[in-house]
């Protein structure tokens, strides 16, 4: 067929509507051996780093971890308020940049979807692993039971558990219903399993005009509520803290914080994930760097929030001066080992980002790699420094014990990154990693008579 | 059975004039296109409506309610105090009802999406696997005896590249 | 018509109410008069034998995971040889607003009608909120299963649970004491007298520091304690209205520990 007239899009130099579904196709059914190699390394590292230790948490207690008495919340928690700011790009980046109608979404927000719905995974299972008696996790559920008991919806845990079910339905739900004409394009295309995987996947869609309409119009809906959905779910996790009196997890600051300090991370991981990924596909005319500059210039905006609320945080507790905020802001700030995480922190997320002002480290994959990678590794201790300085630090001083995390916990850290990749690689296996359709309506809508694109 | 035809383009704008000039004679047609043409068809064809707002809306306010029943009616029942905090506490109620909202709004959504476009569907239908790559594609459909003809006229007139007959039953999907 | 729906908006405006507090059947209140302490822990090994704690021995305790309910928290004040050496008894403060309470998703702990804050073990799950919620670090975890050596056994008390691993627990004020008080009470037809419950500590005590009673009871030794000039709640601008009252030591230069 003629070649379709080259437009003004995001993605680079792919020029037919055949060449996308090739290249889609192809990242799915054809694999290298360095594919099964990540496959297999992330697989034994989820099975030797968290599956065996929590085993043995499991059977021993939760008194093999570094936990005590003030410290009852440790890595693990850390934890999960890291993989819950991970998720929070993806799907929240996904549906403002659809409801803006801002075109560098398109070959970008599949993958970022979908590292929200397994980074959601990730953190829930943290909640189970932190928990003493896990096999009783679904007391939390609301079910009507023979105790007469039912949930206190007072609980902050609570706000948890329906917020987390909520986004990770809710995503699920964005992430499948957006890749249903997609899930079509590879039906069409494979032979075997696959087929028929794809054919159940695909509902029978057929890429009628009714479908796409309604498929627009639920899409739109599902977008809006995902975006104040995600807003309430990282606030409810500060809530978490927030709520209680301990100092420095009682501040009023903590639901924006947390929630722009989800976003920037989210967006770090992002970018990180994206290197890798149109590396490792070879798909890098679909990610371009036009997407590297977009994304570097939101971190830098991102960053520069979250260091005006570090500043307020600081200062309100500072202000406060009440003796146990004054202790905790002491012994975060200017006690070793915290004062060398704190300050790292402020390097990575506040001075590091500065270097995206410009746009030759915008566009510089090097510089997007360190910078992203500087700031994930700075947004983990923020976690961790708002856990483990305030909680050891309470009001009693009799009480007082510093908290060192045992090898269970790092080794279930380890793990978590090594389920995360492990998910992450069946899905770009196993799913249209890149969108096809929105790609195609990137390169334009093909007409004899006057231009290409709308 | 009867035959319907398929016609397919390489461009959307033949298509859609195609697709104005048929509708206008009266025919049922069904436009296949492997990017949403949406704002084209708007525009060609005339605004179609959106069902599924109501849809939306209704679950949206029957999760809120849901939300609040299950806050306020489990407390109700089972009276435990706690923290000194009033059995009723409007900003936790407010707080699982405003998630139980999103979520049964959500449902709602997706199940009058499945409901208005016909899926999941499995049984056979009138399909061509190129419509999913670069084809655009107009199904005329519905009592076409002694007509096919004219409409394989319309079509080529309209620069479709391939046009063909087809059965019902012509292609699993 | 009127009469119902007056009885409906009453009933929905109790809920809105912190109103159980108001009614309770006791009020039950610990005042521990820090002017006869002396700091011997005899309270500490009570509480150890009537509540079925483990000892967890040296290495646990120095992870801080000790399991005593109740403490002497002791703090040294100045340089040798001017040294001040303050202790003060800390347990659940069964505060009428815990933070503890709200925290927890599965109501294993809450309020119950003697203004106690009693923790279900059943129920718990294990989620750390209510230890972490609370401001005087009183709650203990089961960090382990923990087993107690084969004569040891015999001495744990049948009517205290021992708590199995993954549950948080805490003092109860000796609720099976309180329970078994009020048990009798019903048989003999009277209500509760005051000083018919002692708490192990209470009762352990060589110098009589630890009173305990019903402060709704205007009669009772724990009421006209509560009015003392001494009185004090520790860290009661938390505003978390613990019903444990301490009673301030009086120093020989008229000035008074934990100010």
């Amino acid at each position: 067929m003629a070649p379709h007239h080259m437009s003004d899009n995001q993605t680079g130099d792919v020029i037919s509507y055949k060449e996308v579904n090739d290249d889609v196709v192809r990242t799915m059914t054809e694999t290298g051996k360095w594919y099964y190699i990540a496959l297999a390394g992330a697989f034994s590292g989820f099975l030797a780093f968290w599956i065996l230790p929590w085993a043995y948490q499991i059977y021993k207690g939760q008194g093999v971890s570094g936990l005590n008495t003030p410290d009852f919340w440790g890595i693990y928690l850390t934890n999960f308020v890291f993989w819950i700011g991970i998720s929070h790009s993806g799907t929240l980046l996904s549906a403002i940049l659809f409801i803006t109608k801002t075109p560098w979404r398109r070959s970008i927000y599949r993958s970022a979807e979908a590292m929200t719905f397994f980074s959601v995974a990730t953190a829930a299972v943290f909640i189970f692993v932190h928990m003493g008696r896990p096999w009783n996790f679904y007391w939390t559920m609301p079910y009507p039971n023979q105790r007469q008991l039912w949930l206190n919806f007072q609980s902050p845990l609570m706000f948890d558990v329906f917020a987390i079910s909520t986004y990770a339905t809710s995503s699920m739900i964005f992430l499948y219903f957006g890749s249903i004409p997609d899930l079509a394009a590879v039906r069409d295309r494979v032979t075997g399993w696959r087929k028929q995987v794809y054919s159940a996947l695909a509902l029978g869609w057929r890429g009628t005009d009714s479908e796409w309409h309604w498929l627009f119009k639920a899409y739109t809906f599902f977008a809006v509520f995902i975006i104040p959905l995600a807003v309430s779910v990282h606030s409810i996790v500060s809530w978490d803290f927030a709520l209680s009196k301990v100092p420095g997890l009682a501040k009023t600051i903590f639901a924006p914080y947390f929630v722009v300090g989800a976003i920037y991370s989210g967006s770090a991981g992002i970018v990180t994930l994206m290197i890798i990924f149109r590396k490792a596909m070879k798909i890098e005319k679909y990610i371009t760097l036009n997407h590297f500059d977009k994304l570097g210039m939101l971190l830098l905006v991102m960053s520069l929030l979250w260091s005006y609320i570090n500043v307020i945080e600081v200062f309100t507790g500072w202000y406060a001066n009440t003796s146990a905020e004054n202790e905790t802001l002491v012994y975060r700030m200017f006690t070793t080992p915290y004062a060398y995480m704190f300050w790292l922190m402020i390097v990575t997320n506040t001075l590091l980002p500065l270097l995206f002002i410009f746009k030759k480290c915008r566009t510089s994959i090097l510089a997007c790699l360190v910078v992203s990678l500087g700031i994930n590794v700075g947004m983990w201790l923020e976690r961790y420094l708002i856990l483990t300085t305030s909680l050891p630090r309470k009001f009693l001083p009799y009480m007082w014990h510093d908290y060192i995390p045992s090898w269970v916990e790092i080794s279930m850290t380890l793990g978590s990154f090594c389920f995360f990749a492990m998910l992450f690689l069946l899905f770009v296996k196993l799913w249209p990693s890149v969108s096809i359709y929105e790609v195609k309506e990137d390169i334009g809508i093909p007409m004899r008579k006057g231009g290409g694109h709308h | 059975m009867d035959k319907a035809v398929l016609g397919l383009f390489t461009y959307a704008d033949e298509l859609l004039d195609a697709a104005k000039k048929l509708e206008g004679s009266g025919y049922d047609i069904t436009i296949f296109s492997p990017i949403p043409l949406g704002h084209e068809i708007e525009h060609k064809l005339g605004p179609r409506k959106n069902h599924i707002k109501y849809f939306t809306f209704i679950g949206s306010v029957a999760g809120l309610f849901f939300g609040l029943l299950l806050t306020l009616g489990t407390a109700a029942m089972y009276v435990i105090p706690r923290g000194g905090r009033p059995i009723w506490s409007i900003t936790p109620t407010l707080l699982m009802s405003y998630e139980t909202t999103i979520l049964i709004g959500v449902m709602f959504t997706l199940m009058s999406f499945l409901f208005f476009s016909k899926l999941p569907s499995f049984s056979k239908k009138i399909y061509d696997p190129r419509i999913n790559v670069d084809y655009f594609g107009l199904l005329i459909d519905g009592n076409l005896r002694g007509r096919y003809d004219e409409v394989e006229r319309i079509l080529r007139d309209h620069g479709a590249n391939e046009i063909k007959r087809v059965e019902e039953t012509e292609y699993n999907s | 018509m009127s009469g119902l729906l007056e009885r409906i908006a009453g009933k929905l405006r109790s809920y809105r109410e912190p109103g159980y507090y108001t009614k309770l059947d006791h009020k039950w209140t610990m005042v521990i008069d820090l002017d006869k302490c002396n700091g011997c822990e005899a309270c500490v090994v009570a509480c150890y034998a009537e509540n079925n704690l483990p000892v967890v021995g040296r290495e646990e305790c120095e992870k801080s995971r000790a399991f005593s309910w109740l403490r002497i928290e002791r703090y040294v004040e100045g340089e040798y040889p001017d040294v001040k050496v303050k202790f003060i008894p800390v347990m659940c403060q069964h505060c009428m607003k815990a933070p503890c309470e709200t925290g927890c998703p599965v109501y294993a702990t809450y309020h119950n009608q003697d203004g106690l804050n009693v923790q279900v073990y059943n129920r718990c799950v294990g989620t750390f909120t209510c230890a972490t919620y609370c401001t005087y670090d009183v709650r203990r975890f089961n960090w382990f299963t923990y087993k107690w050596p084969k004569p040891l056994e015999a001495q744990l008390n049948p009517d205290v649970s021992v708590r199995e691993m993954g549950v948080m627990e805490k003092c109860t004020f000796c609720i099976q004491r309180i329970r078994s008080a009020k048990d009798t009470a019903k048989d003999e037809s009277r209500p509760v007298k005051d000083g018919d419950i002692k708490p192990a500590c209470s009762q352990s005590c060589p110098t009589g520091a630890i009173y305990f009673g019903d402060i709704q009871d205007p009669e009772s030794v724990v009421a006209k304690l509560a009015k003392s000039p001494r009185r004090y709640r520790l860290l009661e601008e938390l505003n978390a209205d613990p019903s444990v009252i301490y009673l301030k030591r009086v120093m020989g230069d008229g000035t008074s520990s934990h100010e």
